[in-house]
């Protein structure tokens, strides 16, 4: 390390020119990111009506955490194991699958505790139930969690399949290969209006491409948007269509770092196509694959764009979006105290994607 | 080397590539096309994938009336704005934490990695009440301030300036110039790249997001096209025509698929970058 002479010419110190270079952003981080955090959480503590407290600032009541129970709890809520036996299920898997990866040293420690704790929530979670005479506060709450779950569910496996297929094929610096990877990556810089204007189109019975096509085969068009069993599939295909590339990119990233050597004597081997694809890329992918799935689980969990334009969260609430839910909440509802207990709800979920994506991260280095 | 099974691999991946391109080809295609005919068909020529019969009546609309034009212009100014301040608070303070030393420095990092973990959607309901108190809704500095505050462009350049050789800026120091000018004059022109990959990160999140002019913009005069458009598509076979609305989506969409086409290669790196912090 140099010392410097800090003093010559009267220029600043190292400690003084630290804080101003910092002062910009630390003041804009404080006021416009961390108070806001924190009045978040304030907020989610009142009876706080948008309107009245715009009015009256004295308007707002605390109420401690009365609006997390009325928007997470019920009257004579129970709990028992077999409610909902199609999620349990799912969760016993889950939890067996962790098992069973974590014996055979198929996935790093942290993915399988990860897959274990969602296991486990899978098989609690649904469990609870209202008993004789009880109902949920709000009954619609725990439904539109399970929508976005479900959401993500649809839209990450579907990404993230299609984007490692498209990059194991498209691995190779060619012209032809970098002119396919633009094709798929162009519908990644559209915004979401763009995207659910073009979709809203497409799956229009009257007026849609795809009604176009099934008409000219001579079939009759199916009403995608406002049919309860179409919906949710129709905001999934955009949501595919729209957020390919950058898992696609992502998955290129992750196949280049796998050595040429091993690419050719994979070859040597006449390990070519789905065979190489199964036992030189998959093994060599897996940590890429993970944190392709945690990003997306983190960005679809966010899903709000295609629920609110697409569908509306109909129909009958089958494609209602927690995001959506607290915008409703807060600007149409004015109850701005429960709408930011929903927001706090969430902002733990992230969380805890969060630091399962910065682990992931660290022990890549 | 072009084997057979090369070519036989990019005819194969074509086909979907090639449908993947159909919706916006689609867009594009019916912006072109005459109103009167769309009420009719939206499939008169090739499924309506090529514009005959061929109007440009449509672009003419959008700027003779209607909002599109002034919207446009909001969305350069925020997206513009938004990307100078960004840079300007995230080149700052990146060079400071990546080089000076300093008290609580550590400190710093953490609280500010912190905020990495906190998601839009989380915080735009205080947000909102924060500028309603201040009455600031309506207004640019409302839909530009709140992204300065997202620490990701902090840590995009912390990294950068990190991995620029120090002998340059030691050398600077022995010859008494000050930690300002180092910065000035050494490492920002050196940092361009990485500049430019926060610039274009900025510029596209600017341009396309939805949610917070959405509750910040209600007045027609600060929607941005992003806004604007979503508020035209719910009633747009009505009020406006088919092959109207296509068009805005079109004008909205062609700022960032020129971005793209020029810088690609910064492009893909600043949505790889964005997608994977935050």
């Amino acid at each position: 390390m140099v010392q410097p002479n800090s003093t010559k010419r009267g220029s600043l110190s190292e400690n003084q020119a630290a804080f101003l270079l910092l002062l910009p952003f630390l003041t804009v981080y404080a006021l416009f990111l961390v108070y806001p955090f924190f009045r978040g959480i304030w907020i989610s503590l009142h009876d706080w009506n948008l309107l009245e407290v715009a009015f009256n600032p004295a308007a707002k009541q605390f109420v401690g955490l009365s609006n997390y129970e009325r928007v997470m709890w019920g009257r004579n809520i129970e709990w028992s194991l077999f409610s909902s036996p199609l999620a349990q299920l799912l969760g016993v898997i889950a939890l067996l699958a962790a098992a069973w990866f974590a014996m055979r040293l198929q996935l790093s420690r942290v993915t399988a505790i990860a897959l274990a704790i969602f296991g486990i929530l899978l098989i609690v979670a649904p469990g609870f139930h209202p008993g004789p005479e009880g109902r949920w506060f709000s009954p619609r709450f725990w439904p539109t969690v399970g929508n976005t779950l479900l959401f993500v569910a649809w839209a990450v496996p579907g990404v993230t399949l299609s984007a490692l297929v498209l990059a194991a094929a498209l691995d190779r610096e060619t012209r032809a290969m970098g002119i396919l990877r633009t094709l798929f990556f162009i519908s990644q810089v559209l915004s979401v209006t763009v995207v659910t204007l073009i979709w809203q189109i497409m799956f229009s019975p009257r007026q849609g491409l795809i009604a176009n096509i099934t008409e000219f085969f001579g079939g009759s068009p199916v009403v995608w948007l406002t049919d309860e069993r179409f919906a949710m599939a129709a905001i999934v295909i955009a949501t595919v269509w729209w957020s390919l590339g950058i898992a696609m990119i992502l998955f290129l990233a992750g196949l280049q770092d796998i050595s040429k050597d091993l690419k050719e004597a994979a070859e040597l081997d006449s390990a070519i196509g789905v065979r190489a694809f199964w036992y030189i890329t998959l093994p060599n992918l897996k940590r890429t694959i993970t944190l392709v799935i945690v990003l997306q689980i983190i960005l679809h969990f966010q899903v709000f764009g295609q629920s609110h334009l697409m569908t509306n969260g109909g129909p009958n609430d089958t494609t209602q979006v927690l995001v959506r839910y607290i915008y409703q909440t807060a600007f149409r509802d004015s109850e701005l105290g429960r709408a930011s207990a929903m927001a706090v709800f969430l902002f733990v979920i992230m969380g805890a994607f969060s630091i399962l994506q910065f682990v992931i991260g660290r022990e890549e280095d | 080397m072009i084997t057979r099974r090369y070519v036989w691999l990019v005819t194969l991946v074509s086909i979907p590539a090639f449908l993947w391109l159909v919706p916006t080809i689609w867009m594009v295609s019916l912006s072109f096309q005459p109103n009167e005919v769309l009420a009719r068909t939206t499939s008169s020529t090739a499924l309506g994938l090529v514009p005959i019969p061929f109007t440009l009546q449509n672009y003419a609309d959008l700027f003779a009336y209607g909002q599109t034009p002034l919207w446009f212009l909001n969305s350069v100014i925020v997206a513009v704005g938004m990307t100078l301040g960004v840079l300007l608070v995230s080149t700052t303070a990146g060079y400071a934490l990546a080089r000076l030393n300093f008290p609580l420095k550590r400190t710093i990092l953490a609280i500010c990695l912190i905020g990495l973990m906190v998601p839009e959607q989380a915080v735009f309901i205080p947000l909102y009440s924060m500028f309603a108190d201040l009455g600031w809704h309506n207004s640019y500095h409302a839909l530009i301030i709140p992204r300065m505050a997202v620490p990701i462009g902090v840590f995009l350049m912390m990294q950068f300036f990190k991995g620029i050789p120090r002998d340059i800026e030691e050398a600077a120091r022995i010859d008494g110039i000050g930690w300002l000018q180092v910065f000035w004059h050494i490492m920002l022109p050196l940092a361009r790249p990485a500049m430019m990959t926060l610039a274009i990160l900025t510029f596209l999140y600017a341009w396309n997001d939805y949610l917070w002019p959405l509750v910040s913009a209600q007045k027609l005069e600060y929607f941005t096209i992003t806004l604007g458009l979503a508020s035209i598509q719910s009633n747009f076979a009505q009020s406006e025509g088919l092959g109207r609305v296509m068009a805005s989506g079109v004008i909205a969409s062609l700022p960032v698929v020129i971005m793209f086409i020029i810088f690609q290669r910064y492009v893909v790196q600043a949505m790889t970058v964005g997608g994977s912090k935050g």
